[in-house]
């Protein structure tokens, strides 16, 4: 099967449509966006839906809506947005412990309706215990992942998955009850399949989530070496696994690395990360302070300032094209990708990364 | 100010509908039936005849037989540009904080053309498969304290709620994304429900309270009651209009579906935990005629919404000009077919009203 490709939604207001942007102008607009004043909180409609249909033209096949009190609700944008553009999917990032799972599965099942079955979603845990307390969910890191477990179980037995054909939903748990669950609105996808779940984070409750309850584990960027193990692990238990990570793609590596290390802060000090205080996935950024090159074309320079999805793959587009079949090689099975700017980086990669990819 | 009208947004498939039998309740909570899949195309032009027709907003009513309403007025809100939309969602699906979120993205993706209809829960058996256990009187204990945190939202510009309650509890809330709309910084609050419990939960936190219709005699006490507090009162209603009032009866008695389906309904009905309900039950069973124009006889078929305004055109706009003396500012109307009744209305009976309303 061939490598799959998604690539980041970006931010509201981020998509700059008339004028150029450089790539510092774009990080800066990313990093600014949980200042208050950003218009990033915004609905973006029209940004979106042009970044959307280079995505498509790009070969992209889904983007990543991103879920936090930053920015607007990845439900309502890939509505929304689905509304617009035909062909593109949407991976709808969402926390657990925010609605119960049979209001989830309506929502889900709804959009699919709406956008004949482009979505999917991304469950995360929560990452920050302040963020989490302001939508009223006080559990601890792995509470969090017990009671996703729970939720996940619910919304698969709506989905028929789990052998529960179409019964009615009936679950008793520690965090959850459900009781004669019924739904009208089924998913609808062309291929009659339930949304595919994809699992993100490091820590060990979020391996088990996804091998238990998800159909592929998402996590950032490590050295192929490195990974050959888990992916092999995630593999034999039927996940796949898809890769986060940052591009950027110039004619030549020295191009790409001076282009990446502009993004560095001016202040050293300067870091986003302190605001994820209960994950494992930013923890672990948080420990990278030397060495930032993982192999040639990995570098983690950016990531001690705003966090591990920072961590960037560079070079030219023999380069990457490499590095991306290097990771087919240990099985990875997709990518999330971003860049600065968004619509640059996607096109470049369409053009010129990709049909090399292809070809192989 | 002029009178408001709002119309009952069809289910899916009903636009298509020829005859009021084919949209009993009863019917569209069969197993297959079109109900529980969005209809896009059939809704798009009822939305679009009934900006022609002079509607300000159309109702998106809530059930497990049903796509979710948010993201219905999400897509029809995009293919429109002038009809609102009033969501009905019920509580104890999910947390007021995402709730909020979701309600201000919507905000911003359809221009503020939204408002909430709350609605506690009219089935216990429905509600237990949302995984909300609370008995009647405590779901609106819940409510309460839900919209309380909605509203210190919206009214806080999105900073810093905190709250806690027997339901809710929320620390240093913060949702960026605002509530977007020319004339709002939250939205329009209808609460339903003819309980003291529903009817103090509007008074507190709504906008406007939705009751079900009944002769302007006695519902004249109840609307200023309302109004001394500055909360507005909305009727729901349904219309049989028609050149004169004797083929207006006729039409009105040939709505009666089968047996079959009355015995269906009244089983709905009579196992309801809500006032409302039974309500209108009685006044079907007691009262039939309630004046020369209102008739209930529809009840036991079409359920307690389906108390109906029957006449000419000219005994209409009196009906609701007579409504409006007593202080009632809104309606919310049905009838059958639902695309046929509504351009009825909209050329016959609403440039009467607003033609006696120029003179005022």
């Amino acid at each position: 099967m061939s490598l799959r490709f998604h690539w980041m939604l970006p931010k509201g207001g981020e998509v700059a449509l008339n004028g150029r942007q450089t790539p510092r102008e774009a990080a800066r607009y990313r990093i600014e966006s949980m200042h208050a004043g950003s218009p990033a909180p915004r609905p973006d409609i029209e940004g979106w839906t042009h970044f959307a249909r280079q995505a498509e033209g790009a070969g992209i096949e889904k983007v990543l809506i991103s879920f936090s009190r930053y920015e607007p609700d990845p439900f309502v944008v890939a509505c929304a947005l689905g509304q617009a553009v035909k062909k593109l999917k949407f991976i709808i990032a969402y926390r657990s412990g925010l609605m119960q799972p049979t209001t989830f599965v309506q929502q889900m099942n709804t959009v699919s309706a709406l956008t004949q079955g482009r979505v999917s979603f991304n469950i995360v845990a929560g990452s920050s215990s302040a963020e989490q307390h302001g939508y009223g969910d006080f559990l601890s890191h792995d509470a969090r992942y017990e009671r996703a477990e729970e939720f996940l179980a619910v919304c698969n037995a709506f989905w028929g998955r789990n052998g529960n054909g179409n019964a009615d939903v009936d679950f008793a748990g520690k965090y959850y009850r459900v009781e004669q669950g019924k739904l009208a609105t089924p998913f609808v996808s062309p291929d009659g399949k339930s949304p595919e779940i994809y699992v993100s984070g490091h820590s060990e409750p979020s391996e088990q989530l996804a091998y238990s309850q998800g159909t592929c584990w998402l996590r950032v960027a490590e050295d192929p070496a490195k990974l050959a193990s888990v992916v092999a692990r995630a593999r034999a238990r039927g996940v796949g696994v898809c890769l986060r990570l940052c591009l950027v793609c110039r004619p030549t590596r020295e191009e790409a690395v001076e282009v990446a290390q502009s993004l560095l802060p001016g202040d050293s000090a300067e870091s986003t990360v302190t605001l994820k205080d209960d994950s494992q996935m930013y923890r672990e950024g948080g420990q990278i302070t030397t060495g930032h090159w993982l192999n040639r074309s990995l570098w983690t320079g950016l990531v001690p300032h705003y966090g591990p999805v920072w961590t960037t793959l560079l070079g030219s587009p023999q380069d990457l094209a490499d590095a991306f079949l290097e990771y087919e090689r240990i099985g990875v099975t997709e990518f999330i990708i971003s860049g600065w700017p968004e619509v640059d980086t996607v096109n470049v990669f369409g053009r010129e990364v990709l049909p090399l990819i292809r070809r192989q | 100010m002029n009178l408001r009208f709002h119309w009952m947004f069809p289910k899916g498939g009903e636009v298509g509908m020829k005859t009021a039998q084919e949209t009993s309740r009863v019917a569209t909570t069969k197993a297959g039936s079109a109900a529980a899949l969005p209809d896009m195309e059939g809704w798009v032009r009822f939305a679009r005849c009934a900006e022609e027709a002079g509607i300000e907003s159309v109702l998106l009513s809530f059930s497990r037989y049903e796509p979710d309403t948010i993201f219905i007025a999400c897509a029809v809100g995009q293919a429109t540009k002038k009809l609102k939309f009033i969501v009905a969602y019920r509580l104890g699906l999910m947390q007021p904080t995402t709730f909020v979120q979701q309600i201000n993205t919507l905000s911003g993706v359809i221009n503020g053309r939204v408002s909430l209809n709350i609605v506690a829960g009219s089935s216990m058996v429905e509600q237990r498969g949302y995984g909300d256990f609370l008995e009647h009187d405590e779901r609106y204990a819940r409510a309460e304290e839900f919209l309380g945190v909605c509203r210190s939202f919206w009214s806080n510009n999105g900073d810093d709620v905190s709250f806690t309650g027997n339901y809710c509890r929320i620390e240093n809330g913060k949702i960026y994304t605002p509530f977007v709309a020319p004339d709002r910084t939250m939205p329009e609050i209808y609460v339903s429900g003819h309980s003291e419990q529903a009817q103090h939960l509007a008074l507190t936190q709504g906008s406007c309270w939705v009751r079900l219709i009944d002769t302007p005699e006695n519902l004249a006490p109840m609307v200023t009651r309302f109004r001394d507090k500055g909360v507005g009162v909305c009727l729901r209603l349904c219309v049989v209009c028609r050149p004169t009032r004797d083929e207006a009866l006729a039409a009105a008695e040939a709505l009666l579906p089968s047996e079959e389906i009355e015995r269906q309904e009244r089983r709905i009905l009579s196992g309801s935990d809500s006032k409302t309900l039974k309500d209108a039950l009685a006044a079907a069973d007691q009262v039939g005629w309630m004046n020369r124009n209102l008739w209930a006889g529809l009840v036991p078929y079409y359920g307690s919404s389906a108390i109906t305004l029957v006449g000419s055109p000219e005994d209409l706009a009196e009906a609701f000009l007579e409504y409006k003396k007593i202080g009632v500012t809104q309606f919310i109307i049905a009838g059958w077919p639902k695309l046929d009744e509504m351009m009825i209305f909209g050329r016959e009976v609403i440039p009467r009203v607003r033609e006696a309303e120029s003179h005022e």
